[in-house]
C-alpha cells in the first residue's frame, strides 16, 4: 500500500513497534476529543443534542460544528470557543510517540522529513478525478460524499487515496454496488473487508457489539449504508440539475479475472486505514 | 395499540423501526414485508391501521404499492420512508399520491414517533 500514516511509517522501517504505535494511538484517543465531546464538556451541548446532530449529518452535507449551529444548538462564540480548545489541545501521533518512548524528540524532525518524502507521490488535494473521465462534478460528488459519509456514519479514521480509472472489479470481503439511472446510467460499488463491515453494522444498527449478527444483517448493512449514500448524492446531484434515479441495492458476487462491462468508464477510488485496511468506491458509468 | 405494518427491503432498517415501535409501548407491529407486493398481501390479513413503506425496493416500489393500496378504499395511513433526502420527483409524488407524510432515512427514534403518533 502506497499511502501511509506516520505511524505506520515508522514502524515499516523499524523506528517503532506495534505496541509503542499502539500505545501511541490510545494516548492520542484519550487526550484528542472530538467537537461534540469538547461542547459536552464546556457545557454547550447535551449527549441528546449530539445524537440529534450527528442522526441530522446523515441527511444533510454539513460537519458538526456547522450542523450544530444550523440547529440553533451552539452559537458562533460558542463554536469559535470549541475550536480553538480542540485545535489547542491536539496531540498529533509524533508528539504521542515522544510521550509513550518510543521517539527521541530530537529525531522526530527527520523522520517527518522522511515520511513526506515518502508520501510527496501520493497527497491527494481534495479529490481529483482523472481530466479524462466522464461527468466530473458528479463524480466528485460521489467520492466526496461517500468520503465523508463513512467518516461521519462509521466513524471511520480514512485517509484518501488517488483516483483511477480501471478496468478491475474492485476486490473485498463484501462488494454491494447500487445502479442508478437518468441522464448518467451507472452502477455504485462499495467493496469493504469484513472489519469494515461489522464497523457499519454497529453504526446502522446503533449496536455496540455485532459479534453475533447472522451474516445476512451484516451484509444489509452495508447495503443500507450505501442507500444512505446515494440518497444524498442524488440530492447534492439534483443542484447540478441532473434528477438521477436510485435502484435497491445487492449484493455483487464477482468471479476472479472477470473485467467490468465494455464500453463502461470505472472510476476507482481507494481509501485507506491507519491499520493497512483498504476501502474502494467504484463508479462505473454505463455509455 | 395501533396496528403497523413494517415494509422495507432492508432487514436493519425494519428492525430498527420495529425496535422504536414496540418499545414506546404505543404500536404492535403487525408484519414485515420485503417488497410492495408482499405488502398488498398483507395489508389484506394482518389489517394494519398504519403502513411504513419504503419507496425504494424490489420487485415492486413502494410508490407502485401506495397507489394500490390508497385504490384499496380501506383508508390505510401510508407513511413513506427514504433516504432521498427531502428532495426528488418521488417524494412529492408519495404525498400526491396519498402518503401522509415521509420519513427521512436515517431517522431518529422521536421523530419516527411524532410522525406515526400525529397520523
Amino acid at each position: 500500500m502506497a499511502v501511509k500514516f506516520f505511524g505506520q511509517f515508522l514502524m515499516e522501517i523499524g523506528v517503532i513497534s506495534r505496541d509503542d504505535l499502539l500505545k501511541a494511538v490510545q494516548l492520542q484517543e484519550s487526550t484528542n476529543l472530538k467537537f461534540g465531546e469538547i461542547a459536552m464538556t464546556m457545557g454547550f451541548l447535551t449527549e441528546a443534542q449530539i445524537e440529534k446532530i450527528h442522526d441530522a449529518q446523515r441527511s444533510e452535507d454539513l460537519r458538526f460544528g456547522d450542523m450544530a449551529l444550523k440547529l440553533g444548538l451552539i452559537n458562533v462564540k460558542q463554536m469559535q470557543q470549541i475550536l480553538t480548545r480542540q485545535k489547542n489541545g491536539h496531540l498529533y501521533i509524533g508528539e504521542a510517540l515522544i510521550r509513550v518512548g518510543a521517539l527521541r524528540e530530537a529525531d522526530l524532525p527527520r523522520y517527518l522529513d522522511a515520511f513526506k518524502a515518502d508520501q510527496a507521490p501520493y497527497v491527494v488535494d481534495g479529490v481529483a478525478i482523472p481530466p479524462a473521465m466522464p461527468h466530473i462534478p458528479l463524480l466528485e460528488i460521489f467520492v466526496d460524499l461517500t468520503f465523508k459519509l463513512l467518516c461521519r456514519i462509521a466513524d471511520l479514521p480514512l485517509r484518501q487515496g488517488r483516483c483511477l480509472e480501471s478496468n478491475d472489479w474492485p476486490s473485498g470481503d463484501v462488494v454491494a454496488a447500487m445502479d442508478f439511472s437518468g441522464p448518467v446510467n451507472g452502477r455504485y460499488i462499495l467493496a469493504v473487508s469484513t472489519k469494515v463491515q461489522k464497523a457499519l453494522a454497529k453504526a446502522i444498527l446503533k449496536e455496540d457489539n455485532v459479534d453475533n449478527e447472522p451474516q445476512e444483517v451484516l451484509q444489509d448493512t452495508v447495503m443500507e449504508f450505501i442507500n444512505i449514500a446515494c440518497g444524498n448524492i442524488v440530492a447534492k446531484a439534483t443542484q447540478l440539475g441532473l434528477a438521477l434515479e436510485i435502484h435497491p441495492p445487492e449484493i455483487l458476487t464477482i468471479a476472479p479475472g472477470k473485467t467490468t462491462p465494455k464500453a463502461t468508464r470505472n472510476l476507482r477510488f481507494p481509501m485507506f486505514l491507519p491499520d493497512g485496511d483498504t476501502l474502494t468506491l467504484q463508479v462505473q458509468i454505463a455509455p | 395499540m395501533k396496528r403497523v405494518l413494517i415494509v422495507d427491503d432492508s432487514i436493519s432498517v425494519a428492525r430498527q423501526l420495529e425496535k422504536i415501535l414496540t418499545a414506546s409501548g404505543e404500536f404492535d407491529v403487525v408484519g414485515h414485508a420485503k417488497n410492495g407486493m408482499e405488502a398488498i398481501r398483507m395489508s389484506q390479513t394482518e389489517s394494519p391501521e398504519i403502513i411504513c413503506m419504503d419507496m425504494n425496493m424490489p420487485v415492486m416500489d413502494g410508490l407502485t404499492a401506495l397507489r394500490t393500496l390508497v385504490a384499496s378504499g380501506k383508508g390505510y395511513k401510508v407513511v413513506m420512508v427514504t433516504s432521498l433526502g427531502g428532495v426528488g420527483e418521488k417524494y412529492q409524488e408519495a404525498l400526491k399520491l396519498g402518503a401522509l407524510d415521509v420519513i427521512s432515512k436515517p431517522f431518529e427514534e422521536q421523530s419516527v414517533l411524532k410522525t406515526l403518533r400525529t397520523l
